[in-house]
């Protein structure tokens, strides 16, 4: 009997360790959607044409799991609809691998090299968070494999320590001055708190806007924060009376929330306005700001097809998904470019060399998809949402 | 002046939850001197516990029951399901390598923190829950104390704390169930000899211990903290700092040491860096280890030779 309470012991141990170490896993993509949106039309068009032999596995890297799975459960779904679309248009047969990174610099370089050792994965997707970034940055270089981001902000990423990188949406370096302005000039802000998260990201657009806020003639005042915190109480004690914004920098909303409430329990007036890592349905408190890096595709005519197929299959969605879309179509169309000039299917090598020649006419964010030397999307801006007392985000900018 | 009151409250209210998380290592530690690593992970599902007993009432601003009494049901819920869940524990985790080296039941206890983990990520999904308890809770009345507001939710967390303190310092030196307790701990075997039943006594003792860290997961949600699967990491880290820090084993110990590290936690956000409080709350650990081994106010061990 004791030996059987014991194994059973063991199993226990044995069952968490396997649910905690099993965050990758590797699906083909669902079901077609029934109907291949426009834009996955365009993205026959930039490929070159069908190839029905192409085939080849892209990882996705998000955090599934953690603090910002429904960031990251977004993204995930939005690149397997990508695939799908892709996969109906062209007759290619790509795969989505799931790479679950929980937003940790550590998990998403374990990841890294899991995905590097695997020959069938030609291209990344993700990561998400900046930090994340540059944990992978070394492996990928080594691997040879093009990753093109939907969400990583932070500027440095592309001053050429990783090559191989891209992103489809603009940097902090857009994001700091364009909220700056906002808090400036539309709030009339003259006093602000930054509550810096001690993270690449945390650091790198609370410097960024920092230094506009400054420019602009704004008072800052910069409180750095751990990212493993808790409590924000004695953070809200250190906010004076006369403070008119708290920015905040976290990439996980409910943080955001959570300084928000602790703001109104302390009686103080300021407003919070959260960077694009506080963009999602857990910050809704009425009247705060939130950034973000791409547009309520909603209002966007050549998104129209993709958010109702996204609807109708996983239900609402926010500011994350719709980039990462777009992540994987630069992904698929540079391999299916690669595979109909070679006529086999894509290897990493094919892919990377294609990327910069990515060109995606009329995307679902509502402009053209175009990299620039270093990796960086042309001509690309942020877009600011105001609170409303139902707790949705509404864009005012 | 205000300023340190301000923060010396924040610090007294974290180190109340603390306090209680410590209650529950310290008082397992002293019935059968065993870490319980997954003492966090009891903690955590108290909070989940307590959150879903107040969707399940009607959420946050619309509650089917008066405020009090949902509050009330919270509680009872979280504490008497983290009891079972702690017992839960005991029997099929700890008890059958109660006899065995003392690695085996710590290595056991790692296995159940990672198990609860995932159990809470597959049964709450991963999403964050917030309680919200600004919607029920009037978070701008309450008492003032030298011009430094305190609201409902934190007088409740430090009441809650030193009430259930003197409840747990009462039951364990003045009922036959403490005299069972203090027995098991000093000699299982003499226990038996004396009529105790010693299994029946450790059931008690989990089932204790984890419904004050049910109780201390509801109340970190009544004071805003995000609910998910991995808040029982730091906070069983904190717990475990506090009541070593305080001497593991004893119950007062456990309570100043909780007090204790709220406090340097908040002094050293406001007059330092905050980024540093996890550093020192740790490094605080690590000098007590070093320069007085047994706590504030533990015991030295007697050794039989």
């Amino acid at each position: 009997m004791k030996k059987h309470v014991a194994l059973g012991v063991s199993g226990l141990a044995a069952l968490a360790l396997l649910a905690t170490g099993c965050a990758g896993s590797s699906t083909s993509s669902e079901s077609s959607t029934a109907a291949a949106s426009e834009s996955a039309a365009a993205s026959t068009e930039a490929s070159g044409g069908a190839a029905p032999e192409c085939s080849g596995t892209i990882a996705v890297m998000a955090p599934l799991t953690g603090g910002a799975a429904s960031i990251g459960q977004e993204q995930l779904n939005f690149a397997k609809l990508a695939v799908d679309d892709f996969n109906t248009a062209n007759g290619s047969m790509y795969k989505v691998f799931e790479s679950d990174t929980q937003l940790d610099a550590g998990q998403a370089s374990t990841q890294s090299t899991a995905i590097a050792s695997d020959t069938a994965i030609i291209g990344v997707v993700g990561p998400a968070g900046s930090q994340e970034v540059s944990a992978v940055g070394p492996t990928f270089k080594d691997a040879g494999i093009g990753y093109v981001s939907a969400s990583a902000t932070n500027p440095d990423l592309t001053n050429g320590s990783n090559p191989g990188f891209f992103r489809v949406v603009p940097t902090d370096a857009v994001q700091g001055p364009t909220d700056a302005d906002y808090i400036a000039t539309t709030l009339g802000a003259k006093n602000v708190v930054v509550i810096e998260e001690k993270t690449d990201y945390g650091k790198g657009i609370a410097s960024s806007v920092s230094e506009a806020l400054t420019a602009a003639g704004v008072n800052v005042t910069s409180i750095p924060v751990a990212e493993s915190k808790k409590s924000y109480d004695d953070i809200i004690a250190k906010v004076a009376d006369d403070t008119d914004v708290v920015f905040v920098t976290f990439q996980v909303a409910a943080k955001s929330q959570q300084v928000a409430q602790s703001l109104v329990k302390a009686g103080k007036k300021a407003v919070v306005f959260g960077s694009d890592g506080s963009f999602s349905a857990d910050f809704k408190t009425p009247g705060a700001y939130v950034s973000a890096f791409a547009p309520d595709i909603n209002g966007i005519p050549a998104a129209a097809a993709v958010a109702e197929a996204f609807t109708a299959k996983y239900g609402k969605f926010g500011t994350f998904g719709p980039p990462t879309y777009v992540a994987a179509q630069t992904i698929l169309q540079a391999a299916q470019r690669a595979c109909t000039t070679s006529g086999a299917s894509a290897d990493r090598a094919g892919v990377l060399a294609e990327l910069p020649n990515t060109n995606i006419a009329g995307s679902i964010l509502g402009g053209d998809i175009k990299f620039d030397a270093k990796g960086d999307v042309d001509g690309a801006k942020f877009y600011i949402f105001k609170i409303d007392e139902a707790g949705t985000a509404v864009t005012v900018q | 002046m205000e300023y340190f009151l301000e923060q010396l409250v924040n610090g007294v209210i974290f180190g109340g939850v603390y306090a209680l998380i410590a209650l529950g290592y310290t008082l397992i530690y002293g019935v059968l001197q065993f870490l319980n690593l997954a003492h966090g992970e009891v903690y955590m599902m108290g909070a989940f516990f307590g959150f879903f007993t107040m969707t399940a009432l009607g959420g946050p601003s619309m509650s089917i029951l008066p405020v009090p009494l949902m509050i009330l049901l919270m509680f009872v819920v979280a504490m008497g399901g983290s009891a079972l869940l702690g017992i839960g524990i005991e029997r099929f985790a700890y008890r059958p390598l109660r006899r065995s080296s003392r690695l085996a039941p710590l290595i056991s206890a790692l296995g159940v923190s990672l198990f609860l983990q995932s159990a809470a990520l597959l049964l709450f999904s991963s999403k964050v829950r917030l309680y919200d308890s600004n919607l029920f809770l009037n978070m701008q009345s309450g008492i003032s104390f030298f011009g430094v507001m305190i609201d409902i939710a934190e007088i409740m967390v430090v009441v809650g704390a030193i009430g259930l303190m003197v409840v747990l310092w009462f039951l364990v030196n003045r009922t036959n169930l403490g005299r069972a307790m203090r027995a098991v701990a000093v000699d299982q075997d003499a226990a038996v000899m004396n009529g105790i039943d010693v299994d029946r006594t450790v059931v008690w003792t989990f089932g204790i211990a984890s419904a004050l860290a049910g109780a201390a997961g509801v109340m970190s949600g009544l004071l805003l903290y995000p609910v998910d699967q991995y808040i029982g990491v730091f906070a069983g880290l904190k717990g475990f700092t506090a009541a070593v820090l305080g001497g593991i084993g004893s119950i007062p110990g456990a309570m100043l040491g909780g007090f204790l590290l709220g406090i340097t936690e908040a002094m050293v956000t406001a007059y330092l860096n905050p980024t540093y409080s996890d550093f020192l709350a740790f490094f605080i650990l690590v000098i007590v280890l070093l320069v007085r081994p047994r706590g504030l106010l533990g015991r030295p061990a007697l050794v039989k030779v």
